[in-house]
């Protein structure tokens, strides 16, 4: 064999070792950091209705699940320094028309003034998370609130931009049913991923936006709601989306991908032979 | 005739364990796209220096020209050569496959900790001179509205802590407030979380806006108090130039 045939040839060589070894190194990517602990609400995809009227349906128990840490809410007046409830579990499935997003927490007594709620930020500009009070460097939008209380039996859709200007929305939107049981509140709150009005959060499969919780223990203390108002157990904003159908497009590329590369072994592969043979 | 083949072999094997197993034990791994790129050097280098010249090449490139062809193989090296040419289009699916495949983490945070303060926060100093009664005084104030949250011990770990991103600051990190000047505290403990520039992410941050509450006086003294609690020292404006 000639060198100079095995020179055309080095030059294929070399372009198939090295595109072998990409694969190779890249499938050394470090492990992903995000897994310690929730940072994110999922909605997950699902098709036919969803479970919006049974908080304790057995589908909620095939839904991954994420935990948040809550605080009592010492940020602004009036605070509070102890909070019945440490963490809330979220859970979460849409049928890309409608959205049922189950709440389960710890709280030892059932009581009328037992409320939660969710917050998120509506349109295009942040929100900050305590009712969208005021920045003063980033203009800021408003916030959507779902609110349940355990003595109202049903959610209200409310709007905030800054303290002080929480209010109830002239189209209500929300659904929200709470069952107790075993020291355990699950409340599920549902909802059209869009709807037609300009004060609601819009939830459009795959983008990602912002979800926030506060829970209210209502539990009668020395004469008194224990905590009401401002009194709640809180988190920040955490990441929240509804997960998007498949995309098969991408299945194409992999096909071209696979026949490129067949192409080429066999382009290869003749230049070796008549190579040699000559 | 092999050997030319097997040492290059051995270099890049060498090199993949150096970058992927030893390096990171001196400091933090190297991203994949690196470790590529640094193979790929390695490569480039074997590659002409074993074909710089016609006999090493025809040393190093026999082998695996032979082996490709395919002519008069029998036994393993078939079977070797019938795997090497399936796997090989496999990998480049898969490969096309996870470049394209769509991310479903969140979008990366890129939050500035210690963003630029506003003009006039820039060199104002502690009016208050650093008496034991006025840090005392500064630490009560502190165990009274920042312990919640920042720690009784200044380590981020109050009881209101939990449920927060980002975390409220753990003062006796060396990476917060002895970075920082006393001015730059009196800012963030005036205007909080909220008086964030943007790429500082205001509409995240649990900080409350002091001024609202806590006059100036109190903000000056709790700074006091926060350091002496905490053990550090406020960066001067004389280190900084
Ligand atoms: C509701 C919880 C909360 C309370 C109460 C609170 N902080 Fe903070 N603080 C935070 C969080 C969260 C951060 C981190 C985010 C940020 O930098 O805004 C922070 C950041 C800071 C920083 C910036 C540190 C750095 O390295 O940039 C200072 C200084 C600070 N706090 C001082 C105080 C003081 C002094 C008080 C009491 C007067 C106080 N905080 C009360 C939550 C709190």
């Amino acid at each position: 064999m000639g060198v100079q045939h095995s020179c055309n040839a080095c030059i294929l060589v070399a372009v198939f070792v090295l595109s072998v070894s990409i694969p190779l190194a890249m499938a050394s990517d470090p492990p992903d950091e995000s897994q310690q602990g929730s940072v994110a609400v999922r909605l997950y995809l699902t098709e036919g209705p969803l479970p919006v009227d049974d908080p304790m349906s057995a589908v909620w128990d095939t839904v991954p699940a994420s935990t948040f840490d809550m605080a009592p809410q010492v940020h602004w007046q009036d605070r509070i320094q102890e909070v019945t409830v440490k963490s809330v579990t979220v859970r979460g499935l849409h049928n890309q028309q409608e959205l049922a997003i189950l709440l389960e927490y710890q709280d030892p007594t059932q009581d009328p003034a037992d409320a939660a709620a969710l917050e998120f930020m509506v349109g295009d500009k942040k929100a900050h998370f305590a009712h969208a009070q005021e920045m003063l460097q980033v203009e800021g939008g408003p916030v959507n609130i779902w609110y349940w209380k355990q003595s109202n039996g049903k959610a209200i859709d409310m709007w905030a931009k800054g303290f002080g200007t929480l209010r109830p929305q002239a189209q209500q939107d929300v659904k929200a049913v709470g069952m107790w049981q075993d020291g355990t509140w699950r409340v599920v709150f549902s909802r059209a991923l869009t709807t037609g009005d300009s004060e609601d959060v819009q939830i459009e499969p795959g983008k990602w936006t912002s979800i926030a919780f506060a829970i209210w223990d209502g539990k009668i203390v020395d004469g008194a709601i224990k905590e009401k108002g401002s009194q709640k157990a809180v988190t920040s904003w955490w990441y929240f989306r509804a997960e998007p159908p498949p995309d098969n497009s991408i299945y194409g590329y992999v096909v071209l991908g696979l026949i490129l590369a067949a192409a080429f072994e066999f382009a290869l592969i003749r230049k070796l032979q008549k190579g040699r043979h000559s | 005739m092999n050997r030319p083949l097997a040492k290059a072999a051995l270099i890049l094997i060498g090199m993949y364990i150096v970058l992927v197993y030893v390096l990171p034990l001196f400091t933090a791994p190297l991203p994949a796209s690196l470790i590529y790129l640094y193979l790929a050097l390695t490569l480039s280098a074997v590659l002409i220096y074993y074909t710089i010249s016609g006999t090493t090449l025809e040393e190093f490139m026999g082998p695996i020209v032979r082996f490709l062809s395919g002519v008069d193989q029998v036994g393993p090296a078939k079977t070797a050569r019938l795997l090497v040419l399936i796997v090989f289009p496999l990998l480049v699916g898969w490969q096309t496959y996870t470049r394209l495949a769509p991310s479903d983490l969140p979008p990366p945070e890129n939050r500035t900790i210690h963003p630029a303060p506003p003009g006039e926060f820039v060199g104002l100093s502690n009016p208050f001179p650093k008496t034991p009664e006025n840090i005392m005084m500064g630490k009560g104030l502190y165990a009274a509205y920042c312990s919640p949250c920042h720690g009784a011990n200044y380590d981020g770990k109050g009881p209101a802590a939990p449920g927060f991103n980002p975390p409220p600051a753990n003062f006796r990190d060396p990476g917060t407030i002895a970075q920082l000047q006393e001015s730059y505290l009196f800012w963030r403990i005036k205007k909080g979380g909220v008086g964030l520039p943007v790429e500082g992410m205001p509409w995240k941050s649990a900080m409350p806006r002091w001024e609202v509450e806590l006059p100036d006086e109190f903000i000056w003294k709790i700074i006091m108090g926060e350091y002496d609690g905490a053990g550090q020292s406020p960066r001067t404006w004389e280190e900084e130039e």
